[in-house]
């Protein structure tokens, strides 16, 4: 049958059950929408490539990137203090369960590594204004056929030069579809995202990354409080000794 | 049961840094070292982005001393592994194996726990 037909008689059945042509109508809307691929679930990092390997830096961040190695070690690091990644550099993660939650209206993307999560708002369906620049910028999209295309804008600065700094002025836009893979011989889903970033104060040409997420249908999302060992440390500081109220008398016991 | 998170703790290190550049770097330790400790586990902490645990090693002389596991493998990973923490809780005889601060040798990296069963929970190593 037709999928006009088939919508029809689909809207015909609705009238009859429902008794009502607006509740029927309503359904062979819905009915009549695209479908597009559902990317919910849960998965987990599985590799990405990026070109070029080495970006080349406009003469600024060259000099930059210059001090910063003479003054930051590796241990220098801003993921000890709990400073989330951000965009691009979320869409590769560290090897922690991701789970995506789709609706019409958006996409929500949590990130166990860092608890860090991100919404993608469709275009289409009245996306709010962006009141301020954050670490996962203000992400609007749209579908092409069945791959679902992300403009991100609104980022904070992250200059950190060694870790894919980006400045206020990047833009990423992002491709992202559904693939089914051979993994041991099993069928297995991965959300593909293959992403642009472009930052004409830092870097001198556009870079490429496609990274891979696999579907992990058996994993969960755990919780990652990042700031624990920054509070030992403060305790520890202040020379103070939380009570342990593991220690107290069970009353039931 | 997997048991060896090596390579998955290494990927975490590296995972948001540009590929050549560890998240942050093991040079504070020395990791040619796997010194071996059959402790007590004293303290735990089973958080991220590392866990921490002290340990009390009774010396040949009867004499005890605590050992500091400052950093390990994120909480999340190594429970992932198998590890249920009840076996690496206060009171719990295991041993581990660790890389000794090339600046204070009295804090090591906790580079796998062995528990009086066998199974090993490997962070950095073999």
């Amino acid at each position: 049958m037709p999928k006009s037909a088939s919508i029809a008689a689909l809207a015909a059945a609705l009238t009859a059950l429902c008794g009502s042509d607006l509740a029927a109508q309503e359904a062979a809307a819905v009915a009549a929408a695209p479908q597009h691929p559902d990317f919910s679930g849960l998965y987990f990092p599985a590799g990405r490539q990026q070109d070029p390997q080495r970006p080349e830096y406009t003469p600024a961040a060259a000099a930059a990137a210059a001090e910063y190695e003479k003054a930051f070690t590796l241990d220098d690091d801003p993921g000890r203090y709990c400073q989330w990644p951000g965009m691009p550099r979320a869409v590769w993660g560290a090897p922690f369960t991701v789970e995506i939650q789709q609706r019409p209206q958006d996409l929500t993307i949590y990130w166990e590594g860092y608890g860090m999560y991100r919404k993608i708002y469709m275009a289409d369906h009245s996306p709010p204004t962006p009141l301020l620049p954050s670490a996962m910028g203000h992400s609007i999209a749209h579908w092409e056929g069945d791959t679902l295309v992300v403009e991100t804008t609104n980022l904070k600065p992250y200059p950190y030069m060694t870790r894919q700094a980006t400045s206020s002025d990047a833009h990423v836009v992002e491709r992202i579809h559904l693939e089914e893979r051979d993994v041991e011989g099993q069928k297995t889903k991965f959300v593909v995202n293959e992403l642009v970033l472009t930052d004409p104060r830092i870097y001198k040409t556009p870079i490429k990354i496609t990274a891979n997420l696999r579907h992990r249908p058996d994993l969960q999302l755990l919780e990652y409080t990042c700031t624990d060992t920054l509070w030992d440390d403060y305790l520890n500081q202040r020379g103070l000794t939380l009570p342990d109220v593991d220690a107290f008398p069970d009353p039931q016991g | 049961m997997k048991k060896r998170l090596s390579g998955l703790l290494v990927a975490a290190l590296a995972a948001f840094a540009l590929p050549a550049v560890a998240h942050h770097s093991f040079a504070i330790y020395d990791m040619t070292q796997n010194i071996e400790f059959d402790g007590v586990v004293e303290t735990l902490k089973m958080r991220n982005p590392h866990m921490a645990m002290t340990l009390t090693v009774t010396n040949a002389d009867g004499t005890k001393k605590t050992i500091n596991f400052v950093e390990g493998a994120p909480a999340n990973m190594i429970v992932r592994m198998g590890l249920n923490p009840a076996d690496v809780a206060a009171g719990k005889p295991i041993k581990a194996i660790g890389a000794p601060r090339k600046d204070d040798p009295n804090a090591y990296f906790l580079k796998a726990i062995i528990l009086p069963d066998g199974r090993k929970y490997v962070s950095v190593g073999n």
